[in-house]
C-alpha cells in the first residue's frame, strides 16, 4: 500500500512530502536512510514504518531521543498507524498520510481577486500610489499658512508615502518569511487603495458633520468608515499573504483593527484631563460648495441653545455630589 | 531774584507742610490701622497679606474682599488674623462681603470702644490731595500721598483714580483726606503713580446694609451680588443703542456704552501675508474677583474680517478651519468652580438677510452660585468663497435669560454690508 510521509514543522507547517511504493520506510539521519533528516537529536537508524500485510507499524530502532506520537508522551514504537498521524522525533515531526485520507474542499476564488488582480497591475498601482503622494502634498500644502515652493511639499509628501508603504511591505516580508508568497506588488497596490479609499472617508465624514448640526449625534457614527475599511484592508492582507481558514482570517483582521483603533482610543484617553476648561466643539467648516444643508433660524438655534443650560446645570450639581 | 528766592521758599515750606501733614495723619490714624493676614491652617504661615482700617468703636474693620477671599471660598482650610501697630495680633471674623466692589467687613474682639476711622460723607473735588495708607509687601505701615482725579470713565462699577503710588499690600488700606475721613479704599494699581480706589459710599453702603442685617451666609450674599451685576450690566447693554460699523465688507455691532472698549489691528502692511485680516475688539475693562483662580463678570466680543489674496477656496477655508477651531472661555475658573462646557453648532440663516453662518454656543454652570454661566458664542460665515467674518463673544457670571437674550441681539446685527 502506498504511504505518504509529511515532514512538518512544529507549527505544522508543511517542510516536505514524499510517497512511497515499497513496504519498508527508513528514516534517520544516515544516508542510507528512505527520508534523510538533519536534525542532530535524530540517530543514524532512527525509525521504521513496515507494512505487516494489513497494517503500517512504527518501529524504533533502538534510538538514544526516542520517537513519540504527537498525543501526548505515548511511545511510538509499535504503534500501529492511523492516517494522520504525527510522530515526533529528536525535533522533528513527520505525519503520515494514507492515499485515501480526506482532503478540504477546494476554495473557490474570492470575489476581491478581481480587485486584487487589479490593483497590482503596474498601472493601477503606481496610479494610486501617486494618488496618494499628490492627496499627501495638498494636505501639506493646506496646512502651511505661509507660501512655499513646490519642493518643499515634494519632500514631505514623499517621506509620507513611504512611511504608508512600510505596512504592506511589512506583510509580504512576513508571508516571505513564514514560506508564503510575498505577493508585494498586490499587497503595496491594495494598501494604496484602500489608503486613497480613507481620503475619501475622511472627505465624507467633513461633510457630514459640516451640515449636520449638534442635534444629529448620527453624526459622529461615520466615525466607523474608516473602521470598516481598516478591517477590510486587513482582512486582504491575510488573504493575499497567507493560507489560512476564513474564520481565522476573520479574528486576525478584527484583532488588528481592534488593535489599532482601540489603541489610539485608549491613548487619547490616557490624555484627557481631569477638567476641561476650553470648550470642545465641532468647528467643521468647508467651502460653500459642500453645503447642503438650508440653514435653521436664529430662533431655533437659540431654542436648541437654551437646552444646554440645564445640561450645564446638571453637570455641575453631578460633579458637587 | 528775589522773587525767585521768594518762591523757592514757599515751595519749600510748602512740601514740609505736607510731609508735616502726612506725618500728623498718620500718627493719628496708626491705632486704627491693620495688617490683615490669610493663615493657611495647615501650615501655621500666611498666604496672603493686606492692610485693612477700623471703621467702629467696636472693631468692624474694612478691607478688601480679594485680600480675604481664600477665607471666603474655603472658610475650613484658612483663619484671618490682623497685625495691629504695636505689633498685637488676634484673629478676625468675617462679617459682610461686596464682590462687585471689591469689599469685605470683618470684625474683632474689644475690651473698651476704640478710635476709628470716620467715613466721608461727600467725595473729593478733583486735584484735592489724599493720603493713601497701608503695608506694602510687608515692609511695615507706610503713608503715600496722592491726587484725586475723578473717577475712572470707562468703568462700569465706579473707581476712583487716584495718582499716588498704590502697591501690593496695601490693598484694603484706607484713603483719607485732610479732615482724616475715608473717601476711598486701596484696591489696584495700573503701573507707575495709577492707583484705583474704591469710593467710600460703597463702603457706606455695605455698612449700612450690614448694620440692617448681616448676611445669613456669605456665599448666598455673593450669589445675589453677581446676580444683581449681571442684571444691572446686560439691561444697560441691552437697552443701549447698538451702532452698526463697517468692519471691512462686514457689519458688525458697536454698543454705545463708555464702559466697553474697542480696539482694532490689521495685516493691511505685511504684503506677504496669505490672507489679509482686520480685527476690532469691544471688551468690558474690569473684571470680578471670586478667589486667584476663578474670575467671572468679564466680557469680551471680536470680529475679524479675513480675505484670501490669491488663494484656492480650499486652502482658503482650511486657514479660516483652524482660526475658528480653538476659541477659549473669557474668565479663569477651574474644576472646582465650574462644570465643563457644553456646546451646540448649527447651520444658521437669519430670516431677514440671506447670510449663512456656522454657529457654535457653549456654556457651563457656576457650582456655587446657582443660575450663573459662563456663555462663548462663535459664528463663521459661509457664503463667500474667498472672504469670511467671524464674530465671537465670551461673558462670564451672566443668567440665562440675559445671555439668550444678548445672542440674539448679537447674531441679528452681523451681516455683510
Amino acid at each position: 500500500m502506498e504511504l505518504i510521509i509529511e515532514e512538518i514543522s512544529r507549527g505544522h507547517k508543511l517542510l516536505g512530502r514524499h510517497k512511497f511504493a515499497q513496504q519498508n520506510i527508513r528514516i534517520g539521519r544516515g544516508y542510507q536512510n528512505d527520508i534523510i533528516l538533519d536534525d542532530p537529536h535524530i540517530c543514524p537508524d532512527h525509525l521504521s514504518l513496515d507494512f505487516n500485510g494489513e497494517h503500517w507499524v512504527v518501529t524504533d530502532e533502538n534510538s538514544i531521543n526516542g520517537s513519540f506520537l504527537e498525543d501526548g508522551k505515548r511511545k511510538a514504537d509499535q504503534h500501529i498507524v492511523n492516517s494522520g498521524d504525527v510522530i515526533t522525533f529528536g525535533k522533528s515531526q513527520i505525519r503520515v498520510v494514507f492515499p485515501e485520507h480526506p482532503v478540504a474542499e477546494s476554495v473557490a476564488f474570492s470575489p476581491f481577486e478581481s480587485l486584487i488582480n487589479f490593483a497590482r497591475q503596474p498601472i493601477a498601482l503606481v496610479a494610486s500610489i501617486l494618488l496618494f503622494t499628490f492627496v499627501a502634498g495638498y494636505i501639506f500644502h493646506l496646512e502651511k499658512t505661509i507660501d512655499v515652493p513646490f519642493t518643499k511639499l515634494f519632500v514631505p509628501a514623499i517621506g509620507m508615502t513611504l512611511l504608508f508603504a512600510l505596512w504592506p511591505g511589512a506583510v509580504a516580508l512576513v508571508s516571505h518569511l513564514t514560506k508564503h508568497d510575498a505577493r508585494v506588488l498586490s499587497q503595496l497596490g491594495i494598501a494604496f487603495v484602500f489608503y486613497n479609499l480613507m481620503w475619501v472617508s475622511d472627505i465624507f465624514q467633513s461633510i457630514v458633520s459640516f451640515n449636520l448640526s449638534a442635534n444629529w449625534p448620527i453624526a459622529g457614527l461615520t466615525a466607523l468608515i474608516p473602521m470598516a475599511l481598516a478591517f477590510c484592508l486587513f482582512w486582504l492582507n491575510c488573504y493575499i499573504g497567507f493560507h489560512m481558514t476564513a474564520k481565522r482570517r476573520l479574528v486576525v483582521s478584527i484583532a488588528l483593527t481592534a488593535l489599532v483603533f482601540g489603541g489610539s482610543f485608549i491613548v487619547q484617553l490616557s490624555k484627557q484631563p481631569e477638567f476641561r476648561a476650553h470648550p470642545q466643539y465641532d468647528a467643521t467648516i468647508m467651502t460653500p460648495s459642500f453645503l447642503f444643508a438650508s440653514g435653521s433660524s436664529v430662533e431655533t438655534f437659540i431654542e436648541d441653545s437654551n437646552r444646554l443650560f440645564s445640561k450645564a446645570t446638571k453637570a455641575a450639581q453631578e460633579d458637587q455630589d | 531774584m528775589k522773587g525767585f528766592i521768594a518762591f523757592c521758599l514757599c515751595t519749600v515750606s510748602f512740601l514740609s507742610f505736607g510731609i508735616e501733614q502726612a506725618e500728623q495723619i498718620f500718627k493719628q490714624l496708626a491705632p486704627s490701622l491693620y495688617q490683615i493676614k490669610i493663615i493657611d491652617k495647615a501650615s501655621g504661615e500666611k498666604s496672603s497679606i493686606g492692610s485693612g482700617f477700623q471703621i467702629t468703636a467696636d472693631g468692624l474693620i474694612a478691607t478688601n474682599y480679594h485680600v480675604i477671599s481664600s477665607y471666603a471660598r474655603h472658610p475650613q482650610k484658612y483663619q484671618i488674623e490682623f497685625l495691629d501697630h504695636q505689633g498685637k495680633k488676634g484673629e478676625l471674623s468675617l462679617q459682610s462681603v461686596d464682590v462687585i466692589n471689591d469689599l469685605a467687613l470683618v470684625k474683632r474682639s474689644t475690651e473698651m470702644p476704640m478710635q476709628f476711622f470716620p467715613i466721608a460723607e461727600q467725595a473729593p473735588e478733583k486735584g484735592e490731595e489724599l493720603y493713601s495708607l497701608g503695608n506694602p509687601h510687608d515692609l511695615g505701615m507706610i503713608v503715600v500721598p496722592g491726587t484725586y482725579n475723578g473717577l475712572k470713565k470707562e468703568s462700569f462699577n465706579d473707581r476712583i483714580h487716584f495718582t499716588g503710588s498704590v502697591n501690593p499690600g496695601m490693598s484694603g488700606g484706607p484713603v483719607v483726606n485732610q479732615k482724616s475721613q475715608v473717601v476711598g479704599i486701596n484696591v489696584a494699581t495700573s503701573g507707575n503713580q495709577i492707583g484705583f480706589l474704591v469710593p467710600h459710599d460703597k463702603l457706606q453702603a455695605l455698612f449700612d446694609g450690614y448694620k440692617v442685617a448681616p448676611p445669613a451666609s456669605i456665599e448666598q450674599q455673593m450669589a445675589v451680588q453677581l446676580a444683581q451685576n449681571q442684571e444691572k450690566l446686560f439691561s444697560t447693554i441691552l437697552a443701549s443703542d447698538w451702532t452698526i460699523k463697517n468692519l471691512a465688507e462686514g457689519n458688525i455691532p458697536i454698543i454705545d456704552v463708555p464702559f466697553l472698549r474697542c480696539w482694532g489691528e490689521s495685516n493691511a502692511d505685511k504684503t506677504d501675508a496669505l490672507v489679509l485680516v482686520a480685527v476690532a475688539n469691544c471688551a468690558l475693562d474690569e473684571d470680578t474677583y471670586l478667589s486667584s483662580h476663578f474670575f467671572t463678570g468679564a466680557m469680551d466680543m471680536e470680529f475679524r474680517y479675513m480675505q484670501a489674496k490669491e488663494l484656492s477656496d480650499l486652502k482658503f477655508y482650511h486657514l479660516y478651519k483652524n482660526r475658528i477651531r480653538q476659541a477659549g472661555s473669557g474668565n479663569r475658573a477651574g474644576k472646582d468652580d465650574v462644570s465643563e462646557y457644553q456646546c451646540h453648532h448649527d447651520i444658521v440663516s437669519p430670516t431677514d438677510s440671506n447670510n449663512i453662518n456656522k454657529a457654535v454656543f457653549c456654556t457651563r454652570a457656576y457650582k456655587d452660585f446657582p443660575k450663573l454661566y459662563d456663555v462663548l458664542f462663535l459664528s463663521a460665515s459661509l457664503d463667500k468663497n474667498n472672504k469670511a467674518l467671524i464674530s465671537h463673544f465670551t461673558v462670564a457670571g451672566i443668567s440665562q435669560d440675559n445671555a439668550m437674550a444678548f445672542t440674539k441681539r448679537f447674531m441679528e446685527s452681523v451681516s455683510w454690508n
